[in-house]
């Protein structure tokens, strides 16, 4: 009877592992219910324990130190100066619990929401802030489903995941080709959820217009993959000259790891929306297996007087390098504070309106001011190309943005 | 209670001669059956993909992972098998453990393996603790209770070592590691030592449950407790030691483990189901069926890849897991309960 004991057991802890999804009380209408008064709230919402939590604690950081420039400024203009408060929210990257904690920050007053670094998460925030009239602006946020349904509150200042998979596909061409190296066929290795599946399906439509040949595309899951050998096998018999990868951190290292002991015939390994590739961790992590990597995502701008400062003051208070992650947090708050400034209110719809007519300068890269198309995607949203070169990860594509040009080989041939 | 079952086909020393050919035909037919499949699932396998290299390297590939699988699954076996603890934080303890490597090699330079030394025996005590502190009256008592127990031991542990390290992915490298070409296919060294680490677990626990007089006491306690304390075995030391014993091989793998994996607190999780389904699949209690079961369970998951071209890999073993608890649910190896 001992198995039966055990799958009641797992089953137990499937339950327990997928929440308590109860619904969370309804708020009594946020502030607009309360007196409005004292420091005006944001809500941030990010994952600051379970497995994301070093990027959750960064872009948490992120927000706070915006909110701290635009008190350092003297608050809220228009309101007489009244100051910004960051209130926050821990999602545990989980869905259910981010509701949860979305519902209790407009409770508290928040007048926006600001997160969450997970799509499943931010589909529901999403739902919450819909519900309560409370605008939210997505800093991280790669799914793009969440803009298929005509929401009203919801914004999103990174690039959408079709439009980085779209651009890798472009960036690829473009750098192969000027190389003298085209491309010819790419096999696609990804995570086998709404991301990295996304993600492939996304660049494989591009690199089939632009006449690139795909396969094999090989999907694994994130959660339990130890090993990747026998799929970089895979691909080293299908005789692709190009790798794309789209994983998170701990995969795609171990997809590193695969690549240098099987030493595919490659040109180029190409991250789409990667979850390390872009990393200065993983310049130190994989060392010499990484070098050379490419990688098209979103990212600082590393060009910009201003970024580069706001890193440095980041790295002086906590000793870390900040993230990508992190700078879009920091945008996000900007366009909040920029949208109470324009109403000259707390009132969350004349926020809302405030902010999908705003135009907000980015410290990411962009190609151009953060502006909200009517489905509240950033138009200006602009992924950008970078390559482990040297022990750090360099801005190699498009021209402008570079800050060297890109150097299309693999490190482990001649 | 589960009676805790060594591998060997146990038959009691006056059974009449023809219940032992008896038995162990059925061992062997089962083996015989197991081994078919196998050749069949290759065959298959090679007929999909056409290419004889990319199947070659999922049979080592799933050997070389089938063997970690077993090293962390023996652990939770032997703790099943004696305690008939479904224990949850394992995986916790196994991070622990691998925390406790990574320190040591980054504060003093020393070769990932040799904190073997240190890593067991602190992971013993660790587990005696745990056990005398916490579980001690929850073996045999409802589920819930146990369940509740190391679920919460495990969150515990897994935010404790995020207060303390960080959350920060970590890495152990091991000096030297090398790789070499099995007749096409990559073998990386250190995956192969912990390979052989797992089959040396697995011998010296067999050895210590079949050959020891410490053994003999976990096993009679394992039959019958209270048979057990009768003839002045100390029955709640018994269980005390063999959690112990338990989470010191948690220790053992993570230390071997760790130059393979990324180190995160929550690095359980990853391997956490993988490990009940090779309990159950190699017999519970069964410590020999765990290293066979992770083998097994390695195999499967490379060779569904192939099949389905790298759709979850866990369905594969999940239909395995589901076929076997129809089939034999007291798994491959096990008694009949």
């Amino acid at each position: 009877m001992s198995a039966r004991k055990l799958v009641a057991a797992l089953g137990a802890c499937a339950l327990l592992a997928t929440g308590c999804g109860g619904s969370a009380p309804m708020g009594a209408g946020g502030a607009a219910a309360g007196r409005d008064e004292g420091p005006v709230k944001i809500g941030a919402l990010h994952p600051v324990s379970g497995s994301n939590a070093v990027d959750g604690l960064q872009m948490r950081r992120g927000a706070q130190l915006a909110v701290d420039a635009i008190n350092a400024a003297g608050g809220i203009k228009s309101l007489g100066g009244r100051k910004v408060e960051l209130v926050t929210g821990d999602t545990q990257g989980k869905a259910d619990i981010g509701q949860s904690e979305a519902q209790r920050l407009i409770s508290a007053g928040a007048v926006s929401l600001v997160g969450t670094y997970q799509s499943a998460v931010s589909t529901n925030v999403a739902v919450v802030a819909e519900r309560n009239r409370v605008p939210f602006v997505m800093d991280v946020t790669a799914s793009d489903a969440i803009f298929a349904h005509g929401y009203r509150y919801s914004f999103r200042v990174q690039p959408g995941s079709k439009a980085i998979a779209t651009a890798a596909a472009q960036y690829l061409k473009a750098v192969s080709d000027q190389a003298g190296k085209p491309v010819r066929k790419v096999a696609f290795l990804h995570e086998q959820s709404d991301f990295g599946s996304g993600a492939a399906d996304a660049f494989n439509a591009a690199a089939k217009q632009l006449g690139i040949a795909i396969g094999p595309n090989i999907s694994y899951d994130a959660t339990t993959v130890s090993d990747l050998t026998a799929q970089v096998t895979q691909v080293k018999a299908s005789g692709a000259d190009v790798l794309a990868v789209a994983g998170y951190y701990r995969d795609s290292l171990l997809a590193a790891k695969a690549i240098a002991s099987v030493k595919p015939d490659l040109n180029a390994v190409w991250g789409v929306s990667n979850g390390a590739y872009d990393q200065p961790k993983f310049v130190a992590d994989a060392a010499a297996l990484g070098n050379l990597y490419f990688s098209a995502n979103y990212h600082y701008d590393a060009t910009n007087p201003e970024t580069v400062a706001l890193r440095e003051k980041y790295q002086k208070q906590y000793g870390d390098p900040m993230r990508t992650g992190a700078v879009l947090s920091y945008d996000a708050v900007q366009v909040i504070a920029h949208g109470v400034e324009q109403a000259a209110s707390t009132d969350p719809e004349k926020v809302r309106d405030a902010i999908a007519a705003a135009q907000v300068a980015p410290l990411t890269v962009g190609r151009g001011p953060i502006q909200f198309a009517p489905n509240g995607d950033n138009r200006n949203a602009f992924p950008v190309l970078m390559q482990v070169r040297d022990g750090r990860v360099q801005q190699v594509y498009p021209p402008e943005k570079a800050e060297s040009r890109p150097d299309y080989r693999v490190a482990w041939r001649p | 209670m589960t009676e805790l079952d060594t591998g060997a086909p146990v038959v009691p020393e006056t059974a009449p001669p023809d219940r032992k050919a008896k038995v162990d035909q059925g061992f062997l037919r089962r083996a015989g059956i197991v081994a078919a499949i196998l050749v069949v699932a290759v065959v298959v396998a090679l007929l999909q993909s056409g290419s004889g290299l990319v199947v070659w390297q999922s049979v080592v590939t799933g050997i070389l992972t089938g063997g970690l699988y077993g090293l962390i699954a023996m652990g939770l076996t032997l703790i099943f098998g004696v305690l008939d603890i479904v224990n949850f934080a394992h995986g916790a303890f196994l991070a622990v453990a691998m925390f406790l490597s990574f320190g040591m090699v980054q504060a003093t330079g020393l070769h990932p393996y040799l904190t073997l030394v240190v890593a067991v025996p602190v992971l013993f005590l660790l587990g005696a603790a745990v056990h005398r502190g916490l579980l001690s009256g929850a073996g045999g008592r409802s589920l819930e209770n146990q369940l509740l127990i190391t679920l919460g031991l495990s969150l515990l542990l897994e935010n404790g070592l995020q207060m303390f390290f960080g959350a920060e992915p970590k890495t152990i490298t091991l000096p030297g590691d090398f790789q070499f070409s099995l007749l096409g296919a990559v073998v990386a060294g250190s995956r192969l030592y912990a390979f052989l680490g797992a089959v040396v677990l697995g011998g010296l626990l067999f050895w210590l449950l079949r050959r020891t007089r410490l053994g003999t006491a976990i096993r009679a306690v394992a039959a019958n407790a209270p048979g057990a304390a009768l003839v002045g075995i100390n029955v709640r030391r018994m269980h005390t030691l063999t959690f112990a014993i338990g989470t010191a091989c948690a220790g053992a793998a993570a230390v071997l483990a760790g130059p393979l994996v990324t180190v995160t607190p929550t690095l359980g999780d990853q391997f956490n189901i993988t490990a009940f389904v090779v309990v159950v699949l190699g017999g519970m209690g069964n410590v020999a069926g765990a290293l066979v079961g992770g083998l097994l369970i390695g195999l499967v998951e490379q060779l569904t890849t192939i099949y389905l071209g790298g759709q979850s890999s866990l369905l594969g073993v999940f239909v395995v897991f589901v076929l076997v608890l129809f089939l034999r649910p007291q798994g491959l190896f096990g008694r009949r309960a």
